[in-house]
């Protein structure tokens, strides 16, 4: 009995000339919860399409609940579920009939069907709006009502694909609950991919890919324990203290109008700088590693610029076509 | 899988174009305005052109008035555009919605493409229907029988041609492009197939060569549409200017070899 | 926010039948003015042949089938009946040179086949007269072979090159007569066997129909023709109009007693009063 729920080995996908996915390993334990993490174009919903079985890899070899993606794809399709990124539900049917047509095309008998678009409607809490036009929702609501048919045929793994982009942060937390507590019901295994960085701290391994390629894979403790940087978040007195540090400390970095951070891992070199500077600064922090300083230590970026959020808000308002 | 599981997925395709189409009341108003508009004012409007004021003279030579001769072929073209567009949504699906999340079921592709070509045929066939309503403005009387017959006509026309327009609009890259390219295709079909004006049955080859350019008269034989009209004529009016069998043979034809190779089209994608 | 079902289908039957009923509305519109023209004019124009027994005769107590009938027809429009009586008519081969006209004619009778060739011409609405070629003779059967048969071809355009063709194939003797007369005396002497015309001349023969009876020639070339009045294409509400009071009138019987009269119906055996 395998416990591997997903197994990749050796992927790779190009778009043209483009790569998009480079000779990408990682192994999903059955159960876990599993986050694919890195910035906008890094491969991830490539990687994703693959596993879900809408792409074929050009090399390599995937292993979905027991099926091989290229010579069994249907089989692995039984087993499961997928929340894409962009929303897939048919806007101008209700709540019911998406999910009843969801559970058609899987094949489910009509009694067993009902039973379960009842369940899963109060599962995500969307019991009284069973029979409205799906249109009325909000995107939150949007997002619960496609998790709730993800979950319908009662998949083995679930595939989330940037579930929260374009939502409020209150929003976002409950789907991470409901998340959680599907896991642990249902012994789901699920897989999300994000560039939220504050959203994988509590999953049980973080995967980082960058460029196509995996660069860590391992849980939330141990990559900051081992690529983690502490840093010193600063503010200086004046704006020359300002420039005088930023000289002396080129691997400084702004953090808002007039902080700064500077990597504090070797404590000699923390040591020179407070000594230096300590009379010229107002406020000083230490700062634990973070998985953002993670990423930074990584691959020498940041994960998010400050222009992704605009932009995913951005996005998310295109698709609802102005509408609220 | 076992056959009933096969039979829901196809079910449930087939029901969401039904559900969807029949919903929107813009849409199937904007489906029936273009057979009315051709029927109300092209046929009246054309009606003193067509119409007998000597006896043993008349433009046009066949047992029907012009509106009776009419009235099947804007059916035609009703269920052309019908099929058309839909084709269209059907690539939008795949592209950018919908679809994905039956792709990604275990359902076999040719199977969805099935449920959804057999979901366009019934809505034109719909539209079609709707159109019989107005039998009686152009002078068409219908039993009972032959609605069913033309009804099953239309399903069957509509199901290669929706066919026919998954290959085409998996072809065109955007929607724009697709809509000029579809008037370039739907309309010279159309009226190179018999449908506005008739073919003379009574004439000869040379004698219709005559009348009509030479590449005219070749585009329309070798037009499949205009076989599906006269058999479309042949039920609701009765008349034929081609063998009846011609008709039900090509539109059963269409109906198999673009479903085929839409079916192989779209798997590969 | 409701957690009962609405019936799933109830908006599309709404909306299905909204469309229905627009379509049916529009259903309704007249075509052309064909019908208005006419009965703001307050007349109904009837074109008709000099002579074509017993559609139309010349005989102003019993003008012809065709008369009488669009007469009624006119009535029941509330219309006047104006008759034209248009010698050119089957004066030659090309009807173009008949002179029928929009401007003369609202509705053509007197010898208007109810069959395809017509109907590329005008609209036909049935009268419900029939010719064709009849047998005479004493048996209501054909004679056996080697018999005489007097023929009377009539002025209507049936084959007869077919009918001699299949006399000759019967082994019967055809043995052409002149006119009415000669046929009633070849048949009242005996001479002729049996006797062969087209129906309404048969209808104009005084003959004793205790003695003799009336038969269709059954065969592949002898189809009977069923007559019409004609209805210039285009004229779609003033043929559906025609065509109501027809059928109205034979609903009433009223039909069927003129054709009675006239002896111009498929039913052979009443003969005439």
């Amino acid at each position: 009995m395998n416990s591997a729920a997903i197994e990749v080995n050796n992927v790779s996908a190009a778009y043209g000339n483009k790569k998009a996915l480079d000779a990408v390993t990682l192994v999903v334990p059955a159960g876990s919860s599993f986050a694919l993490l890195g910035p906008n174009g890094a491969g991830k919903t490539t990687l994703i399409n693959i596993l879900c079985t809408l792409r074929r890899p050009d090399g390599g070899t995937a292993v979905v609940a027991g099926a091989d993606v290229i010579t069994r794809p249907t089989q692995a399709r039984r087993s499961i579920g997928v929340v894409f990124q962009d929303s897939s539900l048919d806007d101008r049917l209700t709540a019911w009939e998406n999910l009843e047509f969801h559970g058609l095309v899987y094949g489910m008998a009509a009694r067993p069907r009902r039973a379960m678009i009842d369940s899963v409607l109060d599962l995500v809490e969307l019991g009284d709006w069973t029979h409205e036009i799906v249109r009325s929702f909000s995107g939150g609501m949007r997002r619960r009502l496609e998790i709730a048919r993800a979950l319908l045929h009662e998949p083995k793994i679930l595939f989330l694909d940037e579930p929260t982009v374009g939502l409020d942060a209150q929003t976002r937390q409950r789907i991470w609950q409901y998340l959680d507590r599907l896991r642990r019901e249902r012994d789901l295994t699920v897989l999300t991919t994000t560039h939220y960085i504050e959203e994988v701290e509590g999953a049980d391994i973080v995967c980082i890919i960058d460029h196509g390629k995996i660069i860590a894979q391992a849980s939330p403790e141990a990559l900051k324990r081992e690529h983690g940087v502490r840093s010193l978040h600063v503010i200086p007195q004046d704006a020359a203290a300002a420039e005088l540090i930023v000289q002396r400390f080129p691997e400084a970095h702004r953090l808002g109008a007039e902080g700064l951070v500077i990597p504090a891992d070797q404590d000699a070199q923390t040591d020179a700088f407070l000594a230096e500077f300590r009379d010229r600064l107002s406020e000083v922090r230490f700062q634990p590693p973070t998985l953002e300083s993670v990423f930074l230590s990584l691959t020498g970026r940041q994960l998010r610029d400050r222009t992704d959020g605009q932009r995913d808000a951005d996005r998310a308002a295109g698709q609802r076509g102005g509408r609220r | 899988m076992s056959p009933i599981i096969l039979l829901r997925g196809i079910y449930a395709i087939w029901l969401r174009e039904i559900t969807r189409a029949t919903r929107d009341r813009a849409q199937l108003i904007g489906g029936v305005s273009r057979p009315l508009i051709w029927l109300l004012i092209l046929g009246v409007g054309l009606n003193p052109y067509f119409r007998g004021e000597v006896y043993g003279e008349v433009r046009f030579v066949i047992p029907y008035t012009y509106l009776q001769f009419l009235f099947p072929a804007v059916i035609v073209l009703n269920i052309m555009y019908t099929s058309i567009q839909f084709a269209v949504s059907v690539i939008w699906d795949r592209e950018f919605g919908f679809l994905r999340e039956v792709l990604v079921s275990p359902m076999p592709r040719p199977l969805i493409l099935l449920g959804k070509v057999l979901g366009g045929s019934t809505i034109a066939m719909i539209h079609g229907g709707l159109v019989l309503i107005l039998a009686r403005f152009a002078d068409v009387t219908l039993t009972l029988g032959q609605m069913f017959v033309a009804l099953g006509l239309m399903f069957v026309l509509a199901f290669g041609l929706t066919s026919f327009g998954v290959l085409l609009a998996a072809r065109v890259r955007s929607f724009e492009g697709f809509g000029v390219f579809s008037n370039t295709i739907i309309l010279p079909l159309y009226f190179a197939s018999s449908s506005v004006f008739p073919l003379d049955p009574a004439l000869t080859r040379t004698q219709m060569v005559t009348a009509y350019p030479e590449w005219l008269v070749f585009l329309v034989q070798i037009n499949p549409i205009t076989y599906a009209v006269d058999a479309l004529r042949g039920v609701l009016i009765g008349f034929n200017q081609f063998p009846p069998t011609y008709g039900w043979a090509v539109i059963a034809a269409m109906a198999v070899v673009f479903f085929l190779v839409a079916l192989i089209d779209f798997s590969r994608s | 926010m409701s957690k009962r079902a609405p019936h799933r289908w109830r908006p599309a039957a709404i909306n299905l039948m909204i469309v229905a009923a627009l379509m049916s509305v529009l259903s309704f519109l007249p075509p052309d003015t064909s019908l208005s023209d006419r009965q703001r004019s307050g007349v109904l124009k009837l074109c008709v042949p000099q002579s074509f027994p017993p559609l139309v005769t010349g005989d102003p107590n019993a003008p012809g089938y065709d008369v009488e009938l669009a007469g009624a027809v006119a009535e029941a429009l509330g219309l006047r009946l104006t008759v034209n009586v248009l010698p050119s008519i089957g004066r030659d081969y090309n009807p173009r040179n008949w002179s029928l006209t929009r401007a003369q004619c609202d509705v053509v009778g007197g010898g208007v086949a109810d069959t395809p060739q017509t109907r590329s011409f005008m609209q036909t609405i049935p009268t419900q007269a029939r010719t064709g070629w009849v047998g005479i003779s004493r048996t209501g059967a054909l004679p056996p072979e080697g018999q005489t048969i007097a023929v009377l071809p009539g002025t209507s355009g049936m084959d007869r090159l077919a009918l001699s063709g299949w006399l000759r194939q019967q082994r019967l003797r055809a043995q052409a007569v002149r006119g009415p007369a000669e046929l009633n005396q070849a048949l009242q002497s005996g001479a002729a066997a049996a006797a062969i015309t087209e129906r309404f001349v048969a209808a104009g023969l005084d003959l004793d129909p205790s003695a003799f009876q009336m038969f269709w020639l059954e065969g592949d070339t002898f189809a009977s023709f069923p007559m019409a009045l004609g209805v210039w294409k285009g004229d779609q509400t003033l043929s559906r109009a025609v065509g109501a009071a027809l059928a109205e009138l034979e609903s009433s019987g009223a039909l069927e007693h003129m054709r009675e009269r006239y002896g111009v119906g498929s039913d052979l055996g009443a003969n005439r009063s």
